[in-house]
């Protein structure tokens, strides 16, 4: 996403969808995962009669909810959406104007789309050719279309490919920068979206600033704290500029060194500590690797309200702390939806008992290591204060250093106003009226200055920028292979001043491009461009002409910079389809992938894997549970509906190994693990697959561990977690597991 | 509400998307033990393409209620608005009501070896029993009277699809009448306008 238009984001809102004409779903289970927002999709189908498309390895409650559902093999995506571009554009459907002006290199595109014939695409994905044309068909005349899309798009080895298609589908129709249209990721919990764009990640600085030394030393800058110290901070310089482990994969750096573990390069010395803040480590891929890896650690601190189930998975004795954790009750502070907006929460209740907020939890390790002082400054240097306010100044701190996603108006006065008001805004467009008049509900990102109305709709050329328009980003340079990537002629907001596409501003170039003179005073004052400008005259003056700071340019449907310039299909690692791992081999091993060397054709090539483990495995959510599940499995209520660990399984692929409803039954991996869950029978999953759902613990491959839980602390439900069993697999650029598209075999127990 | 109003309520088959939400909020609304269920969202014909649907169930506050009908000590009482309640002090457990409820609502405890048949538990629709109005008696017994507080039933309050929803008949008929006509006829966002905010 970010790197074919310049932001990773839900483009438009929940709410928008209801303006949609066509809903398109991949890999997304909105009614299970999102019932609340769901509403908005069923009253589009009321009173926008929009056609629900639904494409799912599984036919979930949202496909119920489908008016067209494809059955689609896990992990071919792409070659679904190629699919629908080759009819889009056999048929002349595609958008002309639009792709001229505003998106490169979709010939690229177009070229691959020819091979991917209706009958290649049948052979792919296991979907018919009728129900591919009548989808097509359904989803490419009726516009604005939008496509939503969740982990069942994402978790693949070739998700960072598929999160590109499905842009590329939408820029092909047209479909962006318009209401009813876009691109919308449903984001999994609360506050994803705000913890994403904090920077809770390995590879990047908060507000995507990346790792670079000019971005060290931005934020250097805007902390109060001296370049030089926080370069101290590091064994060695070079490793400021390296990205970290990630989520699915930290155990290798605890692991590597052992006999079959991938090296790892992590400065010669393996990881000996962890801290987990309110992370389910038990829903993270690769269970038995990540059991292990406790069990090796020097220290495990764990911060939670409840009882985080890593302590219940490690036999690990000593040095494994547990910290209460306050709720989010206890505390207050902004966080951040799925659609970019922001929302103030107050306390209402103090922290019960010896339970602490996250930030006190983290204050107090600060004094304890020493840097506490370097680590609050911060927030003290807005209005050069003596002492901090919980959270306001901490609000005020990223909205004065965070420009990049145009963070400069989230103040919190103004997000505080806006839970005071919420009441006044409306529930389709956002759009506030009496005293919220000129804003939209949450300020969604970019929003520019500290008077901007934040942006509801991204890449909209028809509202103006100080009304939350713009064009895509100027983020990959001004040409590349000699073609223009700015954006064509006339294709600028509203009221901008120049009508064109133009490219981000910087302090060289500001005069030029906005066609202003700046005067003696403002030149010394601003920033070198505008996302590192703290004066914030580059974002004024761009109000002002109508222009968006950081540029006018084309969307990006060749992504040179990536493994595979254009989406391509690739095989998971452990495919039920041996003869097209041929055809669509996936990528070559990759060496130091944040720090790990990843394996993928090696494991591909290993054996056929799908001879001993003929079945998909897919994973999935319920709707009573969240996450890995310790805190709804201990609610008596939400447990009742889903008292036990469960296999969704077929009757039919059942009875050809005894299986009865409800028996149990062993779901064996490729690496070798195995769990013991209970059959279910559905008709929801095909002959060729079964689906578990991803939130119990406290079994491990047939072990009851209840009597790991402190006291007291046993949830109501407690089973296999299905991340024993999901397979190997990471994506080639995210590295996110690849938990969507795994093989499995089944017995009877 | 009009003096003839009876209290209903209607699950929208099209907008239930079977999540629970009701049920659960009814549960934790009256402290149920979790052998009883007030309400039940039911699904049918799961994971068939066309035919699965789902249905959020409870008392359905009859005007003519066969269980008071059957009752052979009489424990029943309709509302003048209609809500069907019963009162536990009476209730012999005997299961009756159950024999005659078209909808399956009435619910015995179920604890114990056998399960042991205790007195009877259904939906009030929030509004209790008749101890003395949100009296601690009165919860106890038969948990949260949200009617006399002036608010929404906890299910119809909590539905995520707005699928569910309870009031006065004539209400209910009225939301669900103009859902179905404003099929087709386009979004309803308010035409609000635009202030300046640059000062242009």
């Amino acid at each position: 996403m970010a790197n074919t238009w310049g932001y990773g984001a839900m483009t438009n809102s929940l709410n928008d969808i209801q303006n949609a004409k066509a809903i398109i779903i991949f890999g997304a289970n909105p009614a299970v995962n999102h019932p609340v927002g769901f509403r908005h999709l069923l009253v589009a189908k009321e009173r926008n009669n929009a056609q629900i498309i639904v494409v799912d390895p599984r036919f979930t409650r949202t496909a119920a909810h489908a008016d067209l559902y494809a059955q689609i093999r896990p992990g071919t995506d792409i070659a679904f959406m190629y699919g629908m571009l080759n009819i889009i554009f056999k048929n002349g459907w595609e958008n002309k104007e639009f792709i001229n002006d505003r998106v490169y290199g979709m010939d690229d595109i177009r070229k691959e789309a020819a091979k991917w014939t209706p009958e290649r695409v049948s052979d792919v994905t296991g979907v018919s050719t009728q129900k591919l044309i009548q989808i097509t068909n359904a989803y490419a005349r009726q516009t604005p279309g939008t496509l939503l899309w969740a982990m069942g798009l994402t978790q693949h080895t070739i998700g960072s490919s598929n999160t590109r298609i499905a842009p590329i589908l939408q820029l092909a129709l047209g479909n962006m920068g318009v209401e009813g249209g876009g691109c919308n990721i449903l984001r999994g919990h609360d506050n994803v979206q705000g913890a994403t764009d904090m920077c809770c990640l390995s590879h990047t600085l908060p507000g995507y600033y990346g790792l670079s030394d000019g971005s060290w030393k931005y934020f250097a800058k805007s902390w109060g704290v001296d370049y030089n110290w926080l370069k101290g901070r590091f064994k060695a310089k070079e490793w400021m500029n390296k990205k970290g482990f990630t989520l699915a994969r930290w155990y290798a750096g605890v692991l590597a060194g052992k006999a079959g573990e991938d090296k790892i390069h992590n400065a010669g010395t393996n990881l000996k500590a962890l801290v987990v803040l309110g992370n389910g480590i038990t829903s993270i891929d690769q269970q038995a690797k990540v059991k292990e890896a406790l069990d090796n650690l020097e220290l495990i601190v764990i911060a939670d309200p409840f009882v985080n189930e890593a302590v219940v998975l490690t036999d690990k004795k000593d040095d494994v702390f547990l910290l209460p954790a306050a709720s989010q009750f206890e505390t207050s502070g902004c966080v951040t939806a799925t659609n970019r907006s922001a929302q103030w929460r107050s306390q209402v209740i103090e922290p019960l008992y010896e339970s602490k907020t996250d930030q006190d939890l983290m204050f107090e390790l600060a004094k304890r290591l020493g840097f506490y002082k370097e680590f609050t400054k911060g927030m003290l240097m807005k209005e050069n204060k003596k002492s901090f306010k919980w959270p306001e100044d901490a609000t005020d701190e990223f909205a004065r250093i965070i420009k990049t996603i145009g963070f400069t108006g989230w103040t919190s006065k103004r997000l505080k106003n806006h839970q005071k008001n919420w009441d006044k805004f409306d529930h389709v467009s956002l759009m506030g009226y009496g005293p919220m008049k000129g804003e939209y509900y949450g300020l969604p990102w970019p929003c520019w200055t500290e008077t901007h109305s934040g942006s509801p709709v991204l890449y909209d050329i028809n509202r103006s920028v100080k009304e939350g328009g713009m064009g895509f980003r100027n983020r990959f340079g001004l040409m590349h292979d000699g073609v223009d990537l700015l954006a064509g002629k006339g294709s600028a907001p509203k009221d901008s001043a120049n009508p064109d596409g133009y490219p981000e501003i910087t302090a060289k170039n500001i005069e030029k491009v906005l066609g202003i003179t700046l005067s003696a005073s403002e030149k010394k004052r601003i920033g070198k461009n505008w996302k590192v400008d703290t004066s914030n005259i580059i974002a004024q003056k761009c109000m002002e002409r109508g222009m968006a700071p950081y540029g006018n340019a084309k969307a990006r449907a060749n992504v040179w910079t990536f493994p595979d310039r254009i989406p391509m299909h690739r095989e998971p690692l452990h495919s039920p389809r041996q003869d097209l791992v041929k055809e669509y081999p996936t990528y070559k091993d990759k060496p130091n992938h944040y720090r790990v060397d990843t394996r993928y054709a090696s494991e591909q090539d290993k054996e056929d894997w799908s001879k001993k483990f003929p079945i998909n495995l897919i994973t999935g959510r319920l709707v009573n549970m969240n996450g890995a599940g310790v805190e709804t499995r201990s609610s008596k209520y939400l447990a009742k509906l889903s008292p036990e660990m469960f296999c969704d399984i077929n009757p039919g692929l059942a009875a050809n190994h005894d299986i009865k409803n409800g028996d149990m039954m062993w779901i064996h991996s490729p690496s070798d693990t195995k769990i013991k869950v209970k059959a279910r029978f559905t008709y929801s999953v095909a002959e060729d697959r079964v689906f578990l759902p991803m939130h119990f613990a406290g079994y491990f491959q047939g072990e009851d561990r209840s009597a790991h839980y402190p006291k007291g602390h046993k949830p109501y439900a407690v089973g296999e977690s299905a991340n024993t069993v999901t397979n190997y697999g990471y994506d080639i650029v995210t590295q996110l597991p690849e938990t969507k598209g795994g093989l499995c075999r089944i017995e009877k127990a | 509400m009009s003096s003839f109003a009876r209290m209903k309520f209607y699950c929208d088959e099209k907008r239930c998307i079977d999540c629970d939400g009701c049920s659960v909020a009814c549960d934790e609304a009256h402290e149920l033990p979790v052998g009883i269920s007030r309400r039940k969202v039911i699904l049918l014909n799961e994971g068939i393409e066309g035919k699965e649907f789902s249905t959020s169930v409870a008392c359905m506050h009859c005007t003519d209620a066969p269980c008071e009908q059957v009752c052979p000590v009489n424990c029943f009482y309709i509302r003048e608005d209609g809500i069907v309640l019963h009162d536990k002090n009476i209730c012999i457990g005997c299961g009756y009501c159950l024999y005659a409820c078209p909808f399956g609502a009435p619910q015995f405890p179920t604890d114990g070896a056998f399960g042991t048949r205790g007195v009877m538990d259904k939906c009030t629709m929030c509004a209790g029993g008749p101890e003395p109005t949100n009296s601690d008696a009165e919860r106890k017994l038969y948990g949260q009277n949200r009617i006399a507080e002036g608010k929404v039933p906890a299910c119809a309050a909590m539905c995520s699809t707005k699928a569910l929803i309870v009031g006065d008949a004539q209400s209910v008929s009225k939301i669900y009448r103009e859902r179905v006509a404003s099929v087709g006829h386009g979004v309803q966002s308010a035409p609000y306008g635009w202030s300046k905010a640059y000062g242009k």
